[in-house]
């Protein structure tokens, strides 16, 4: 009875996740409601969780639960931690979910709804998911190793380099291109500006109150910091509307950049303790808060969606940035579908603090359909707006045009109705001067998520504040990704130079964290600027960039797994990897091919540069602005070689793969694991994690 | 015994399911961090001196932010 009840309660979930993913692929005409979204998300998951995870879990995995994992073996009550696998979940899902998920959905959205959406949902089921799912369990039987050690031990010392590599590439695009997304967000904008501005001196606030005054108490610093955050965010309509202080607050692009690698440099440099732990702790309470939010303003408000299934950008012509939907839609959406950078969480700190093998698949299957879903929703959100402002709001200004008129003029001759009023209008309601060429997925998410908060509590009143909110809570979390990465950058770099002289691999020695902190910073520093002062918005050339080098990094997590699968003898499931690889590899290549050499010079790096070299010969560029010129033209030739060397890497690593698994299938090179002793498990078979005594 | 929790009163099952949202939610922010170290410490013969509370911070600190454990 209970079994057949199972069985209709599945088919129902089935026909529901189905029948709602072939109501968005193929509806027409009359706008679609957003719930038809949801329930598609939601229902193709739970399928997946119940049946895909399971048949990993079963036909490749094999969890053995009598095997003590390496929480239990070391407990050390510093890195490994037995945890209750909920509280685990939401330390690992707090970790995965960047600003990813949400600028990339809503980059992607300029395609229409559904490439992206499809892309979100099944990028995620067969490919990320199973990414994290499978470096998460090989590294919990490594006793929690690094994906950088684990490709060194299992594939090669050539693998593991590349895997270095990799992860020092993808740090410094993405910061440069995130940083990006907060200077376009915070331009000419007092209000933004003076949040953001105020959250340094609060987090220090927090971190001085953890260090001295109530050492380690968490929580509660947190909520006095997100009380002042709040405030600040109030407060800001009081700058912006202050002729004067909003003059100190209305600061450029370039100075912005500036800034913020001031910034980067003194949290690398500072004590943890003073700024980049707190500011940490602020960001995951406000990260989760507004997420549950948007989630609970989608359902309660149910917004329709207004852009189309498709617009006529998928030919590549897109404002936002160019490239068809093949294959630029999957790499502009990485976090969400796939991202490499997860393989680093999943084999850093989650794997020592799980109780159980078993475990896993909630943890690392898990946690990524969550963030799969918020990328849903960032999608949802920014489809939610009509096109024309959508448009507005993300094209750059050397292709819509830098006034309300013009833009309006511009989008309104593709298709997308849009009157000067509109965004002049719009603008105001925010509390903003121009919502203009803000392109980086920001602004137009935050305008979204405002519409969808303000119908559900305050009504148009409070359209300023959720704005303003929306947008402290992005530049927050980015800011916070961007602090961390640049000292996990810092050691990177310290950790490579020490083995051409040893005192710079010491952390604490001072000069060298100087140094290191200095180059870290201006190697991403140097990207932010290019971006800034890019005539085509500078996320068309970076984002891909960023993108490219993402999925390098899910490309190296893929051949560690079927590596590592191929020697545990399971041949027969290898295609649970290897798809998603071949598909990643012909994504990255095929992009990185086009970026470098598609005449097209909205696309292509080399052709742009070729173009601009001429227009200098022939003298169509004003003397004044022939020194910017050739400062672009050396950009695009930059990002064309860094384009080339990491679409090298991948085919390094792809030979190095064939290679290895060759030697392995034929056996010419035995299948050595190189995973931890079996140790027998002391915890009873129901232990839920709540291991020493705390209530 | 299992039973009877399965089946308690909803007025018996919130105050538990209150405790134990406020445990976890006390172990995913760190508040619980030290706790846990102690009897972690307790448990096993440890040869290196107790850490205060505000030592403990700090090394947890510097510890978690020297490898990545912010995603993009």
């Amino acid at each position: 009875m209970k079994r057949a009840f199972s069985i209709v309660a599945w088919i129902a979930v089935a026909i529901l996740g189905a029948g709602s993913l072939a109501k968005i692929a193929v509806h027409r005409g009359e706008p679609i409601n957003a719930m038809w979204f949801v329930a598609a998300a939601l229902g193709c998951y739970a399928l997946a969780f119940r049946f895909y995870s399971a048949f990993v879990a079963a036909r490749l995995l094999t969890f053995d639960d009598t095997r003590a994992t390496p929480a239990e073996r070391v407990d050390d009550g510093r890195d490994f931690v037995p945890t209750n696998k909920w509280v685990l979940f939401g330390h690992h899902f707090a970790a995965i979910a960047g600003p990813g998920p949400l600028v990339g959905p809503t980059l992607a959205a300029q395609f229409g709804y559904l490439p992206g959406t499809i892309w979100l949902i099944a990028g995620a089921i067969f490919a990320g998911c199973v990414q994290d799912f499978v470096i998460l369990f090989f590294s919990i039987r490594r006793n929690g190793k690094s994906l950088g050690e684990m490709a060194r031990e299992e594939v090669s010392r050539r693998g593991g380099f590349i895997a270095q590599i990799a992860v020092l590439a993808i740090m410094v695009i993405l910061l440069g291109v995130i940083a990006l997304v907060v200077v376009n967000a915070l331009k000419s904008s007092p209000w933004a500006t003076f949040t953001l501005a105020m959250t340094i001196p609060i987090a220090m606030l927090v971190g001085l109150y953890l260090r001295f005054l109530r050492p380690g108490r968490v929580m509660e610093a947190s909520l006095i910091g997100v009380s002042l955050i709040i405030f600040a965010v109030i407060a800001g309509q009081w700058v912006a509307d202050s002729p004067a202080w909003a003059q100190a607050f209305t600061i450029s692009g370039v100075a912005l950049a500036f800034a913020l690698i001031a910034y980067g440099f003194a949290a690398s440099a500072l004590p943890v303790w003073l700024l980049l732990a707190p500011r940490d702790y602020l960001s995951a309470f406000i990260k989760a808060g507004a997420i549950f939010s948007l989630a609970a303003g989608i359902l309660l408000v149910r917004p329709d969606i207004l852009m189309p299934p498709l617009t006529k950008f998928i030919d590549g012509s897109g404002p936002v940035f160019a490239g068809k939907i093949f294959p630029f839609c999957f790499i502009t959406i990485a976090c969400g579908a796939i991202s490499g950078f997860h393989s680093l969480i999943s084999s850093g700190t989650t794997p020592k603090m799980i109780l159980r093998e078993s475990q896993s698949r909630l943890i690392g299957y898990g946690a990524m359909l969550m963030e799969s879903f918020v990328g849903v929703m960032a999608m949802v959100a920014a489809c939610a707006m009509t096109p024309g402002v959508y448009f507005a709001i993300n094209s750059p200004a050397s292709i819509v045009g830098g006034t309300a008129d013009a833009a309006a003029k511009t989008i309104s001759s593709w298709g997308y109705s849009l009157s000067a009023a509109t965004m002049n209008d719009m603008a105001k309601a925010v509390g903003e001067i121009t919502l203009l060429n803000r392109a980086g997925g920001a602004p137009s998410l935050a305008v979204g998520m405002a519409q969808i908060f303000s119908s559900t509590i305050g009504g148009p009143r409070l359209l300023s504040i959720w704005y303003h909110f929306a947008i402290m809570f992005e530049a927050l979390f980015i800011l916070t990704v961007l602090d961390a990465g640049t000292r996990v950058g810092r050691f990177m770099i310290q950790e490579l130079a020490g083995r051409l002289w040893k005192p710079f691999a010491q952390t604490s020695w001072v000069p060298g964290m100087l140094i290191s902190s200095a180059l870290i910073v201006a190697l991403w520093g140097y990207f932010l600027y290019q971006g800034v002062i890019d005539p085509l918005g500078g996320i068309n050339s970076l984002w891909p960039l960023f993108g490219i080098a993402n999925q390098l990094l899910a490309c190296v997590a893929l051949v560690l797994a079927t590596t590592i699968m191929i020697k545990m003898g399971r041949i027969r499931w290898l295609w649970v990897t290897v798809l998603p690889m071949i598909w990643l590899v012909t994504v990255t290549m095929t992009a990185s091919y086009q970026k470098i050499f598609s005449a097209n010079t909205r696309i292509g790096f080399l052709s742009l540069a070729q173009s601009l070299t001429a227009q200098i010969a022939a003298g169509k560029i004003p003397t004044a602005k022939i020194a910017d010129t050739q400062r672009i033209i050396f950009n695009q030739r930059l990002d064309a070689a860094v384009t080339a060397a990491l679409a090298l890497m991948i085919l390094v690593l792809i030979v190095e793969a064939l290679v290895q698994w060759y030697l392995l299938l034929a056996k010419k090179r035995p299948a050595t694991l190189h995973e931890s002793p079996y140790v027998a498990t002391a915890w009873a078979q129901n232990f839920s994690g709540v291991a020493h005594g705390d209530d | 015994m299992k039973m009877q929790n399965k089946f308690a009163h909803p007025a018996r099952r919130l105050p538990r399911a209150l405790r134990a949202f406020w445990r976890g939610l006390r172990e995913w922010c760190g508040d619980a961090s030290y706790d846990r170290y102690l009897a972690a410490r307790a448990t096993r013969e440890s040869a290196c001196c107790k850490l205060t509370r505000a030592e403990f911070y700090v090394e947890q600190a510097n510890r978690r932010y020297s490898r990545p454990n912010r995603c993009c």
